[in-house]
């Protein structure tokens, strides 16, 4: 995949970081993309992304992992009756616990999946040119596209360490 | 008090410089763990070999020591869930310390307890029919029974508390990546998955982490609960009660914890890790072992009280049996070591003395082992009938696989650190 053009600065503070996104955001630069050792909240605030599409296909799969173990346990249980004291065959209160169970299960599973694949997916889509100490101590603030010396010029005023155009 | 924040340089070098090769008292450790986890496989192998006549298991005491090491260590388990998941969601910042200890205790424990139901097996080869799977003769496992619950519950269980160990290390294994070179670079690597910390991964990485946490946090108390089921829903005086869901969950965050603060006090001093996992960082775990200790208490005591404010009958006589009989020594080191010894931790003093901590903690997870052999053995031993009434002493296999038991958790949880 060839490299995008555009511009990165380092920042020490993260508080920092974010002013610098806030800033080129208003400036109207749209592309605006960062890499971090951790969540900073006010970094990711600053960002404005939309909540993460995890939400209904992990809720689904829960949802399914709550009917499949129902079904597996009324299945089974139909398919090979234990006729106890008159008791029901098909007892609804104990397959609660595995139709549980089943729920988390499956959500968690496909939880994992959904992150793999999303995480990914934005990797390859929105890349950020990679610096070591962005997994350690620094936060990178990238700018693809539009006036590169208009964003080195933000990036600078914000606090940037280090700021230097990509590729 | 809190100490002023570590820059994250600080906090990177130090993890670093736990990473390199393992001391000899480390490698001895290893090894003397991997020997203790041999004899126990060398004690089972005897039991296949010979029968379960080996084991002091006999009418009708038919679940002893190996239920209770799987009870122990399903307990032993829980902190780690509840300390990644519960207090994240409570938002307690403590628990940045010492969640990483915690959750891998967690997968270790899981691994240790799922052994038991199958060494406790006869059949232990035939330890599948436990799960429900199409076969020619069309039958299915009974989903009726607590034991199947079991089954579903502790595999579950074992299942999200991986996921959520190795999801949590992925931009702990990223950071090393990129600060080791060759191998251990390589080796990273493979945990990193390929993490660089964008925003957008951050912004998947933070919602399936609430929804992990999310997942986890009933699971924490219904593992126990379903644990606790296997004795209550059963029609055995002493086990048949409808507390048992709550005491034995408080029970299991009790011991949990307990072995938490046990791992870390000697863990922070060889790893020379006192400046992140602080004296504070202690202190507030072992508020969490005051309080579940007292609710622990509070179940016992509630326990005697229904079965003196009831009519006489055998709730009331296998109490008194557990107070007075064979196993009364047990049961007076327990109460001890459960209910009075804990109530030192209302000291602030212990609580961020160390070393004191830790003596307090083992004595806690000694008590808790005896609670489960208490519960499990005295109602058995002296059920409904009084001809039957008979002393379970574990023989010395049951001794080795329980060391070996201990020996296998360390192994993994050495090689882990």
């Amino acid at each position: 995949m060839p490299s995008e053009t555009g511009v990165l600065g380092v920042f020490a503070d993260p508080a920092g970081a974010a002013c610098a996104v806030r800033a080129l955001r208003t400036a109207g630069h749209d592309d605006v993309r960062a890499e971090a050792p951790a969540p900073y909240p006010e970094l990711i605030e600053a960002l404005g992304r939309p909540r993460s599409r995890l939400d209904g296909v992990v809720l689904g799969a829960a949802a399914i992992g709550t009917l499949a173990g129902f079904a597996l346990c009324i299945g089974t249980s139909i398919a090979w009756p234990l006729l106890t004291g008159g008791k029901p065959i098909a007892s609804v209160p104990p397959f609660v616990i595995i139709a549980f169970e089943l729920s988390v299960l499956v959500g968690a599973l496909v939880n994992l999946t959904a992150l793999l694949v999303l995480a990914a997916r934005a990797r390859r889509r929105r890349r950020v040119p990679h610096d070591e100490r962005f997994t350690a101590d620094r936060v990178g603030v990238f700018v693809a596209g539009g006036d590169a010396a208009r964003a080195e010029a933000i990036l600078r005023e914000a606090g940037a360490e280090e700021v230097r155009r990509v590729p | 008090m809190r100490s002023p924040p570590i820059p994250a340089r600080t906090i990177q070098e130090t993890v670093l410089a736990t990473q390199g090769r393992p001391g000899w008292v480390h490698s001895i450790l290893i090894l003397v763990a991997a020997a203790a986890a041999a004899l126990g496989g060398w004690c089972w192998s005897l039991q296949i070999r010979y029968g379960m006549g080996l084991s002091g298991l006999n009418r009708p005491v038919a679940w002893a020591v190996y239920i209770t090491n799987f009870v122990f260590w399903v307990g032993i388990a829980h902190s780690g869930t509840l300390i990644s998941a519960v207090l994240f969601l409570l938002r307690a910042r403590f628990r940045t310390a010492i969640y990483r200890v915690a959750e891998a205790m967690t997968v270790f424990g899981v691994m240790t307890a799922g052994l038991f139901p199958i060494i406790h097996l006869g059949r232990p080869w035939f330890c599948y029919w436990l799960f429900p799977y199409p076969n020619q003769r069309h039958l299915w496992v009974n989903f009726r029974s607590p034991l199947v619950w079991d089954v579903f519950a502790v595999s579950t269980y074992f299942i999200v508390s991986a996921i959520f160990l190795v999801v949590g290390i992925v931009p702990d294994a990223a950071a090393l990546r990129d600060a080791t070179r060759g191998m251990r670079r390589r080796f990273y690597a493979a945990f990193a998955l390929g993490w660089r910390g964008t925003d957008e991964e951050w912004r998947h990485y933070s919602r399936a982490y609430l929804y992990f946490a999310a997942f986890a946090t009933p699971l924490v108390f219904s593992v126990h609960s379903v644990v606790s089921w296997d004795f209550a829903v059963s029609i055995l005086p002493g086990w048949h009660s409808t507390i048992f869901p709550p005491y034995f969950v408080a029970g299991a965050i009790f011991s949990g914890v307990a072995m938490v603060v046990t791992l870390l006090v000697p863990l922070r001093r060889a790893l020379h890790l006192e400046d992140l996992i602080t004296t504070r960082h202690l202190d507030l775990a072992s508020r969490v072992v005051l309080l579940t200790s007292l609710m622990v208490t509070y179940s016992y005591a509630i326990e005697w009280v229904l079965a003196l404010r009831g009519p006489p009958g055998l709730e009331r006589s296998i109490l008194i049996y557990r107070a007075t009989g064979d196993y009364a020594p047990l049961f007076w080191v327990m109460a001890v070591c459960n209910c009075l010894i804990p109530l030192a931790l209302f000291s602030r003093r212990i609580r961020t003395a160390p070393w004191v901590l830790l003596a307090v903690c083992l004595l806690v997870n000694v008590g808790m082992w005896l609670e489960r052999f208490v519960i499990i053995v005295t109602s058995e031993a002296h059920d409904r009938i009084p001809f039957d009434w008979r002393t379970y002493r574990p023989q010395p296999v049951e001794y080795g696989i329980t060391l070996g038991a201990l020996g296998w958790f360390f192994f993994w949880f050495l090689i882990f650190v």
